[in-house]
C-alpha cells in the first residue's frame, strides 16, 4: 500500500502518491457523499412531520444518554487508570488487564443480561420503573468506558518524570497532579477515547429500542421502517452526520493550540507505594467496574449456558466461529494498512491533502451501521456490472467483498485513533534525522515508525477486530447467502427472546475477545509501553 | 507474515465461491426461527433442492431488493407482517403467485386479496392478565382498554415494536381517525409504566405486580410456558390468556401472518413455487407448530398443545393488506398521543 518514493523526494512520485490517496479517499468515502447528495433529493415532508412531533424530544434523550455515558465512562475509565499507572499494589497488573475486558462485551447482551437480572425472574428481582435514560447510560458506560480506560493508561504512562517532578516541586499531591497536570496534558488522548464512546452511543439501536429511549438512532429507524421513507432515514443521518462533523471541528479549534509532542521520553518515575487506607481505596475503585462491568454479566452468560446446555449445536458454533473470526481478520488488518497509510503520509508529507482525508474519514463512524449499509446498497449493488462480477467471482465472494467494504467505510475511525496519537507523540526530529541519513519514506516506516509504534498498531488491529467480531447491523443487512457469524445468531436468539440461548455465542465473542485483550495486554507491557 | 495472510485470503476467497447451481433457491427472510432451517433442510432432502438464505430486518432486505433490481439473486421474500409484505406489492418488487395446490392449502381470510403474498402461520396480539387480581370478566375488547377501571394497570411495549404498530393500524382500519385516536390517549392515561422491554417483559411485570393487563403477542406466551427457566415458567403460569373481541358482534382478535413473496425477477421461479406449495402442505404446516408457537395457515392442522389449551377464537377479518396502508397513519397516532 505504501509506495516507496526512493532517496530522494521526488516531486513526481510524490503527486503520484498523493493521487493514489485521493482516490482511496473518494472510494471509501463515496458512499457517505453518494448519502448526503441524495438527501437533498428527498421528499421532506417526513422530515418536516418529525421535526414538528419528535425530533426535539428525541434529540433531548440523546445529549442526556449521551452525557450521562460519557460521565459514566470517564469516571469508570479515568480514575483506574490513575491508579494502575502510578501505583503499586498486589494484584496491580491482573487488574490492569481485567479493566480491559468489558470491552468484549456486545452493548446489547450488557442491557439484555442487566435487566433479566434485575427482572422480575432474576435473582436480584429489582422491578425499577423509573431512571430509564440514567439506568441505560450507566450500562452503556460498562461496554465503553475502556475506550476511556486505555487511552488514559497509555497517555498516563507515557509522561515521563518530568512533568511528575515539576508537579511535585510545585507542592501538588496526588489528585492535584491528575488534575491541573496530568489531564489536561491527556486531554487530546483522553477526547479520542471519548469521540469513540460518544459514536457508540449515537449508533446504538438495540438497548435503546429495549430500554423505550426514544434517541436520534430511533427516529431514523422510525421514519425508515415505520412510516416507510428511508428518504427521510438518510435526512436525519446526514444531519447527524453533519452535527458529529461540527463538534469534531469545534474541538479540533479549540485544541489545536494544545497538541504537542513529548520532546524527549524522560526517564522514567517510580511507582508510588501507597498506605493501607490508600490501598484499600483502589481495590474498590478498580474493582466497581471489574465486578459490575465483567464479573456478573459474563457469570449471568455462563449460568445460561449450563441451563441450555443440551440445545447447543457445536458443528453450527465452529462454524459461526471461524465466519466471524475470518472476516474480522480479513476486514481489521485492511482497515490498519488503509489509516496507516494515510496517518503516516500526513505525518511525512508536506502536502495538506492528508490532513484533510484524515479529518474526514472518521466521519463514518458517526452514522449507524444500518445507514451505512442503505448507503452501500444504494451506491454499489444497482451497478449493472456487479452482475458481471457476480458472474465471475460468485455472488458469495462479490458480497463477502462489498462487507468488508462497508466495515472500512464505518470502523476506518477506531483503527485511525491510537495510532493518530501514538503518531502525535513522536518529535518531528526522528523524521528529520531519518531523512538526512538518506532513508526513503517507506524505510522510515519500516525502520522508525513501525517498531516504536508497534504497540499503537497491534492495539488498533485487535480494537477493531473486537468491533467487528461485535459488529451486528452491517452484517445482517449486506451479507452473502447463507452466511451467519457469532454477533447475527446472538441477535437472532436475544430478539426473539431466547437470551438463555444466545449466551452461547456471545460467550464465544466475548471469550475471543478477552484473549485478543489479554495478549494485547501482554504484549504492550513487554515492549514497555506501561511501566511494570 | 504477508505472503500467509495473501494466502490465506486467496484460499478462503477461493473456496468461498459457489457453483453456480440452479437447483436453488434464494430467500431474503426477516423470519430467523430455528424451525426454518428444519423445513427448508427436509425440503432439500425430499427434491434435491438447496435454499440459500439471507436474514435481516425486512426494510434492510426490502431496500438491498429494490436496489438490486433485476440483478437481484432473491426469489423470495418472507416477512411476519403482511404490512411489510403489502409495503413490498406498493414498491413494485413482486409478482402474482397463481397456483391451485398453494391456494387450497391456505385459510381464505388469510390469504393476500390481491394474490401478492402466501401466508403460511399466523399470531394473534392478545391480552394476558394476573389470575390474582383481575376477573376474566371484566375483559372484553381492545376497545375497553381505554376504560378508567385499567389506570395504571396497563402494560404494553414501546410504539417502535412492529406488533404494536400492526395492532394500531389494524384499529385505525376498523374504527377511524378520531375514535383511535381517542383510544390511544386513553390508553397512554392507563399505562402501569413507561413502555419498555419486550413482550416476554410485561408478562414478567404482570408476575411482579407492577400491572393487571398487557399485550403480548401469543407466540412469546407459548415460549414462556415452554422456557427452560422455572421462574418464567412460573411467570407465565400466574397469567392467563385472553382473546378479545371475541362477543358475538366482535370482529375477533388482531391477527398477523408470516407471509412469502415472490420477487419480480426470481430466477428460479418453479423451485420457489414448490417450496410454497411444501410449506403450506400438511407435513410441514405440522413442523411449524410442532417446532414453534405459531397458528397453522392451513386449517386442516392443529397447533401446538399448548397453544391448543387456550381455545379456539374468532379471528379479525380485516383485509391484512391494511396493516401495511394505514401504517403510516397509526404511527401518527402513537406519536400524537404519547404512546412512547
Amino acid at each position: 500500500m505504501i509506495i516507496q518514493v526512493g532517496n530522494n523526494l521526488d516531486l513526481k512520485t510524490v503527486k503520484f502518491q498523493d493521487k493514489a490517496a485521493l482516490l482511496l479517499f473518494a472510494l471509501i468515502f463515496s458512499p457517505i457523499v453518494f448519502l448526503l447528495v441524495k438527501s437533498f433529493y428527498q421528499d421532506t415532508e417526513s422530515l418536516k412531520y418529525l421535526f414538528k412531533n419528535l425530533l426535539f424530544d428525541y434529540s433531548i434523550n440523546t445529549i442526556y444518554l449521551v452525557i450521562i455515558t460519557s460521565f459514566f465512562s470517564l469516571i469508570l475509565g479515568i480514575i483506574p487508570a490513575w491508579y494502575v499507572s502510578n501505583h503499586q499494589f498486589p494484584g496491580r497488573r491482573l487488574i490492569d488487564l481485567i479493566l480491559y475486558l468489558p470491552l468484549s462485551i456486545p452493548t446489547y447482551i450488557m442491557a439484555f443480561n442487566y435487566s433479566e437480572l434485575l427482572s422480575y425472574t432474576g435473582p436480584f428481582k429489582i422491578t425499577y420503573d423509573f431512571l430509564q435514560i440514567e439506568i441505560l447510560g450507566i450500562l452503556l458506560a460498562f461496554s465503553l468506558y475502556p475506550y476511556i480506560y486505555s487511552v488514559s493508561r497509555i497517555s498516563f504512562s507515557l509522561f515521563g518524570s518530568k512533568y511528575y517532578d515539576l508537579a511535585k516541586n510545585l507542592g501538588l499531591s496526588g489528585y492535584q497532579t491528575l488534575i491541573k497536570v496530568v489531564l489536561p496534558l491527556s486531554k487530546p488522548a483522553i477526547f479520542s477515547g471519548l469521540f469513540l464512546v460518544i459514536m457508540e452511543v449515537l449508533n446504538e439501536y438495540g438497548a435503546v429500542k429495549y430500554f423505550g429511549v426514544n434517541t436520534y438512532t430511533i427516529g431514523i429507524f422510525r421514519s425508515w421502517n415505520s412510516m416507510n421513507d428511508s428518504g427521510a432515514a438518510i435526512q436525519l443521518s446526514s444531519i447527524l452526520l453533519f452535527i458529529v462533523a461540527f463538534l469534531f471541528f469545534l474541538e479540533k479549534y479549540f485544541n489545536q493550540n494544545k497538541r504537542f509532542s513529548f520532546s524527549k521520553n524522560s526517564k522514567l518515575v517510580s511507582l508510588i507505594r501507597p498506605d493501607n487506607f490508600t490501598k484499600f481505596l483502589i481495590y474498590l475503585i478498580c474493582l466497581i467496574p471489574i465486578v459490575l462491568a465483567f464479573v456478573i454479566p459474563v457469570l449471568f452468560n455462563l449460568i445460561n449456558i449450563f441451563s441450555s446446555f443440551d440445545d447447543i449445536n457445536f458443528e453450527r458454533l465452529l462454524n459461526l466461529t471461524f465466519n466471524s473470526f475470518t472476516i474480522s481478520l480479513i476486514s481489521s488488518v485492511l482497515i490498519l494498512v488503509v489509516s496507516t497509510f494515510f496517518l503516516y503520509n500526513e505525518k511525512i508529507s508536506n502536502s495538506k491533502i492528508y490532513y484533510y482525508i484524515n479529518q474526514f474519514i472518521s466521519l463514518g463512524y458517526s452514522i449507524p451501521g444500518a445507514v451505512i449499509a442503505l448507503a452501500v446498497v444504494l451506491s454499489v449493488t444497482g451497478l449493472d456490472n456487479l452482475n458481471d462480477s457476480i458472474k465471475l467471482l460468485g455472488s458469495f465472494s462479490v458480497y463477502f467483498l462489498i462487507l468488508i467494504y462497508a466495515y472500512i467505510i464505518r470502523f476506518m475511525a477506531v483503527g485511525k485513533s491510537p495510532i493518530k496519537s501514538s503518531l502525535e507523540k513522536h518529535p518531528e526530529s526522528y523524521d528529520n534525522s531519518a531523512k538526512n541519513l538518506g532513508l526513503s519514506n517507506f524505510k522510515i516506516f519500516q525502520k522508525i515508525y513501525f517498531p516504536i509504534n508497534k504497540h499503537a498498531f497491534f492495539t488498533a488491529l485487535i480494537l477493531v477486530f473486537i468491533d467487528l467480531m461485535k459488529e451486528l447491523p452491517i452484517t445482517l443487512i449486506l451479507r452473502p447467502f447463507n452466511y451467519d457469524t457469532l454477533a447475527t445468531q446472538t441477535y437472532e436468539f436475544a430478539i426473539e427472546e431466547m437470551i438463555p440461548l444466545s449466551s452461547i455465542y456471545s460467550s464465544v465473542i466475548i471469550l475471543i475477545c478477552c484473549i485478543l485483550l489479554v495478549f494485547l495486554k501482554i504484549f504492550l507491557d513487554k515492549s514497555d509501553v506501561f511501566r511494570n | 507474515m504477508k505472503n500467509f495472510f495473501l494466502l490465506f485470503f486467496s484460499i478462503y476467497i477461493l473456496t468461498s465461491c459457489e457453483e453456480n447451481n440452479s437447483n436453488e433457491i434464494n430467500i431474503y427472510s426477516k423470519r430467523h426461527y430455528q424451525v426454518d432451517i428444519k423445513q427448508y433442510e427436509n425440503f432439500e432432502k425430499i427434491t434435491g433442492i438447496k435454499v440459500n438464505v439471507i436474514k435481516a430486518g425486512d426494510d434492510e432486505l426490502l431496500e438491498r431488493l429494490k436496489n438490486e433490481g433485476q440483478n437481484s439473486p432473491a426469489d423470495l421474500f418472507v416477512t411476519v407482517d403482511a404490512g411489510k409484505l403489502q409495503k413490498g406489492v406498493e414498491m413494485g418488487l413482486f409478482q402474482k403467485i397463481q397456483n391451485e395446490i398453494i391456494d387450497s392449502n391456505v385459510s381464505d381470510d388469510l390469504k393476500d386479496r390481491n394474490g401478492y403474498w402466501i401466508p403460511i402461520t399466523y399470531r394473534a396480539r392478545l391480552l394476558v392478565y394476573s389470575n390474582e387480581r383481575v376477573k376474566k370478566s371484566e375483559l372484553s375488547t381492545y376497545e375497553d382498554l381505554a376504560n378508567d377501571k385499567w389506570k395504571g394497570r396497563l402494560l404494553v411495549r414501546s410504539s417502535s415494536n412492529a406488533y404494536n404498530q400492526a395492532l394500531m393500524s389494524s384499529l385505525y382500519a376498523n374504527l377511524g381517525e378520531e375514535e383511535v385516536r381517542d383510544w390511544s390517549a386513553k390508553v397512554v392515561n392507563n399505562f402501569a409504566r413507561d413502555p419498555k422491554g419486550n413482550d416476554r417483559d410485561q408478562v414478567k411485570a404482570i408476575a411482579a405486580g407492577q400491572g393487571d393487563v398487557a399485550i403480548v403477542n401469543s407466540y412469546y406466551i407459548g415460549l414462556l410456558l415452554s422456557s427452560q427457566k422455572q421462574s418464567e415458567v412460573d411467570a407465565g403460569n400466574s397469567v392467563s390468556v385472553y382473546f378479545p373481541n371475541q362477543g358475538e358482534n366482535g370482529r375477533g382478535t388482531h391477527i398477523n401472518i408470516s407471509g412469502f413473496a415472490l420477487t419480480k425477477n426470481a430466477p428460479n421461479k418453479e423451485n420457489a413455487i414448490k417450496l410454497l406449495e411444501y410449506l403450506t402442505g400438511e407435513e410441514a404446516q405440522n413442523t411449524y407448530v410442532n417446532n414453534s408457537y405459531e397458528y397453522p395457515a392451513n386449517p386442516k392442522v392443529k397447533p401446538s398443545e399448548i397453544v391448543q389449551s387456550w381455545g379456539d377464537f374468532k379471528r379479525d377479518k380485516l383485509d391484512l393488506n391494511a396493516l401495511g396502508t394505514f401504517r403510516e397513519k397509526a404511527i401518527k397516532v402513537f406519536d400524537n398521543t404519547g404512546w412512547k
